[in-house]
């Protein structure tokens, strides 16, 4: 009797010991788990998970054939298939026949439709609804199909499918490829239903710095200083070369740029500010020791990059894939810039033909205060033939943001 | 290319609708629907940037078919009709199928049940889209670009493509079973060993039944069987539209019961109502919830936008008005003399 109640309290004690070791087990599979990207909200964004992490549990699941770049051979594939699932070679070749393409071909032999056209006798919903919307467009006198639709595409078309000329520029297989969004500082109200952004595809092998000087923005080609008296010597140096701090924020951590001796922790203000009002606390890392690949982010959650003091972009990663044999595959062309927004230039105010170079304020020549001039236009309404200043006025250079169509 | 999502899944949801109505998972019904249907011409007529475009939208819309929680007959259709889609885009180069890591477990089994049941032309119509590198190994289906929306419009899935509720057989798999007559096993062991006499048990202790596993396994089988029982019946009066009412009523309730007996056998326990009456309920539930949702929104004072607000408000007439008006253009400072004057262009709106 002894023994058996010996046996069971040993086991009663063990007990609690092998749930933990059972609950560390689970909770480590759930850890990995963990990284299999799950929304958040349905459609909107995922829950954050770790990039390489997530590449890792792809290649697990996939044969390397599935994301080599190799085309495969069609007649082994067939030779393969025909074996797997037991049938001889005359039915393969029935197979074939039955799923080839020509199967769905949708208009007799003879004939071979316009694809540019919408047929006009359909039943489908979607080629009513485009006919409609084609009808109405041809309807309009002024055709508006402008440059923007035009491009869309441009520097999608120039890079896609590339392969390096070195064999060593290849991008691996199986590595990750990020596609990113930069939006512009919503400064205008008329940001709030366009959503002006760059779009730049990235490895997992690039660093957040690598990020940050992918992404142009105006405010770092801004010239400081009033140049009224000596338009000449406007200076060379533009904001980027001055102020080199900047930071992205991702999930809770701070990523600031050091890798210059000018280069201040910017975000030190927000993150003590942060601390005074209790909220929780914030991390700090630097942007060129992280790799994406590091991150652990949401996919489609809108994140911070803020340079120049305060020239904040929204910065949302859209995709986070596998490469594919389509992509751009030279490693030298990466960040690859695939989309950017054009935005309309403001011409200057005297001959409306060149963008402005020139703002002005206090101007007793312009019509409105501040005002735009293109070079030639300023020179010749507020200087003499020598280059005399004329009238009082202040007069600053300007960088369009157009400047980057 | 939201604009068109809704058109796109509801000719997909044609397509299929006729797919599922051939009773069949071949290719060669799949290409006659998709031929009567001249289904190619969906890409007809797009330009430029627009094929690219259209061609995410549709296999994006086409690839939530092949997954979960549709049959296994739709998700075939499913499959089909994102090879068919992928072989005729006119988008060059091709537009990649997007499958996220949560929907690869998806992807396996399908192919594996597939296999099973050696359907030749599914599993080759899948491996030829990986032949054809046709995947882009993603992380989530859609590239997302946190475009939320104050009212978040969510097309309804096709409730016929759904397959029944299956949430007993889930919750009591092979695993489970297993790892339950495992417990038992160790229960008993336990028991035996605490026991003054191994070979007699204390009959104070048997508090469980000993066959519970074969139990719970028979029962799980039998309301299986009772399901699909009821399913060929009720696929009927799907078909014939019209008299769906009372008579539906009637099957529901006879399968309630039904179902109730087999349950009450198996967990001798009282069971409330039948999976399907409970669907239909909480379709009716939501129905008058996004009714009285609609009626209290209506309640709600909208907030006029400033441009409304001030056009209310401040009021201009004469000649002020026509200079207001008018667009102030301040920093043209020259115009050509020649120039006509600004004549104020009405450009007609489109509906959709």
């Amino acid at each position: 009797m002894t023994t058996t109640t010996q046996k069971w309290k040993n086991y009663i004690s063990h007990e609690p010991h092998s749930m933990e070791e059972k609950m560390a087990a689970s909770s480590s599979s759930t850890a990995s788990n963990a990284n299999i990207p799950e929304y958040e909200y349905i459609d909107v964004n995922t829950k954050p998970f770790h990039i390489g992490s997530f590449r890792n549990l792809w290649l697990e699941r996939l044969k390397p054939c599935h994301y080599s770049y190799q085309e495969e051979d069609e007649e082994a594939f067939e030779a393969d298939f025909a074996k797997e699932m037991g049938i001889s070679m005359e039915i393969m070749g029935e197979l074939k026949a039955i799923c080839s393409i020509d199967s769905l071909s949708c208009h007799p032999a003879d004939e071979t439709p316009d694809p540019e056209v919408v047929p006009p006798d359909s039943t489908l919903k979607t080629l009513l609804q485009r006919k409609k919307r084609q009808d109405y467009k041809n309807n309009l006198k002024i055709n508006r199909s402008g440059r923007h639709d035009f491009y869309a595409d441009e520097l999608d078309r120039l890079t896609v499918g590339r392969k390096p000329e070195e064999a060593n520029d290849m991008i691996p297989e199986g590595e990750v490829i990020l596609t990113i969004n930069i939006y512009y500082p919503a400064i205008y109200d008329r940001f709030n239903y366009v959503r002006p952004h760059m779009t730049l595809m990235m490895t997992g092998s690039h660093s957040l710095a690598d990020l940050r000087d992918a992404i142009c923005c105006v405010s770092d080609l801004q010239v400081c200083g009033e140049f009224s008296s000596t338009p000449d010597m406007a200076p060379d140096f533009i904001s980027k070369d001055h102020y080199k701090s900047a930071f992205f924020f991702f999930e809770g951590v701070f990523y600031n740029d050091m890798r210059f001796p000018e280069c201040q922790d910017i975000s030190m203000t927000t993150i003590e500010w942060a601390k005074s009002r209790n909220f929780p606390s914030y991390r700090q890392g630097k942007m060129e020791d992280v790799l994406l690949a590091d991150l652990e982010v949401k996919v489609g959650f809108p994140y911070l990059y803020c340079h120049q003091g305060d020239c904040e972009h929204l910065v949302i990663i859209t995709d986070v894939r596998l490469s594919h044999k389509n992509d751009c595959l030279d490693r030298k062309l990466y960040p690859l810039l695939t989309h950017k927004h054009r935005v309309i230039t403001r011409k200057c105010s005297v001959c409306h033909v060149y963008i402005g170079r020139w703002l002005t304020t206090n101007d007793q020549f312009a019509p409105s205060n501040p005002c735009l001039f293109c070079d030639k236009c300023f020179r010749m309404l507020h200087y003499d033939v020598q280059g005399n200043k004329l009238g009082e006025f202040l007069a600053y250079p300007f960088v369009d943001p157009g400047a980057f169509n | 290319m939201q604009f068109c999502r809704e058109k796109v899944k509801a000719d997909c949801e044609e397509l299929l609708g006729r797919f599922q109505q051939t009773d069949s998972v071949r290719f060669e019904s799949f290409s006659a629907v998709w031929r009567s249907m001249k289904f190619s011409q969906v890409f007809y007529g797009t330009l430029g940037a627009e094929k690219k475009a259209f061609s995410r939208e549709v296999l994006d819309t086409a690839c939530s078919f092949f997954l979960p929680p549709f049959t296994f007959q739709i998700r075939v259709g499913g499959l089909y009709l994102l090879y068919s889609l992928y072989l005729s885009q006119s988008a060059t180069p091709p537009q990649q199928i997007r499958l996220a890591l949560k929907d690869w477990e998806h992807v396996k089994q399908f192919e594996h049940d597939a296999v099973e049941a050696q359907h030749l032309d599914t599993v080759y119509v899948l491996r030829q889209l990986l032949l054809h590198k046709a995947f882009h190994f993603t992380a989530t289906p859609r590239l997302l670009s946190y475009q939320k929306k104050r009212k978040a419009r969510r097309l309804p899935d096709c409730e016929a493509f759904v397959e029944r509720p299956t949430r007993p057989q889930q919750l009591v798999s092979g695993d489970l079973l297993e790892e339950l007559s495992n417990v038992q096993q160790h229960y008993e062991r336990l028991k035996a060993s605490i026991c003054a006499a191994p070979d007699q048990p204390d009959p104070s202790l048997t508090l469980t039944r000993g066959d519970l596993v074969p139990r719970l396994q028979d029962a799980v089988l039998e309301f299986h069987r009772g399901q699909r029982l009821e399913a060929a019946p009720r696929e009927d009066d799907d078909d014939e539209s019209g008299g769906e009412g009372t008579s539906a009523q009637l099957e529901c309730s006879r399968r309630a019961e039904l179902l109730a007996s087999i349950k009450s056998k198996s967990y001798g326990q009282a069971v409330e109502v039948s999976k399907s009456r409970r669907h239909r309920q909480v379709e009716l539930g939501l129905a008058s919830d996004s009714e009285t949702a609609a009626a209290s929104s209506s309640h709600r004072t909208h907030r006029m936008s400033l441009k409304a607000r001030t056009n209310k408000n401040v009021q201009i007439t004469g000649e002020l008005k026509q200079e207001t008006v008018k667009q102030t253009k301040l920093w043209c400072l020259t115009k050509l003399d020649s120039a006509p004057e600004d004549v104020p262009r009405k450009f007609p709106k489109f509906k959709w």
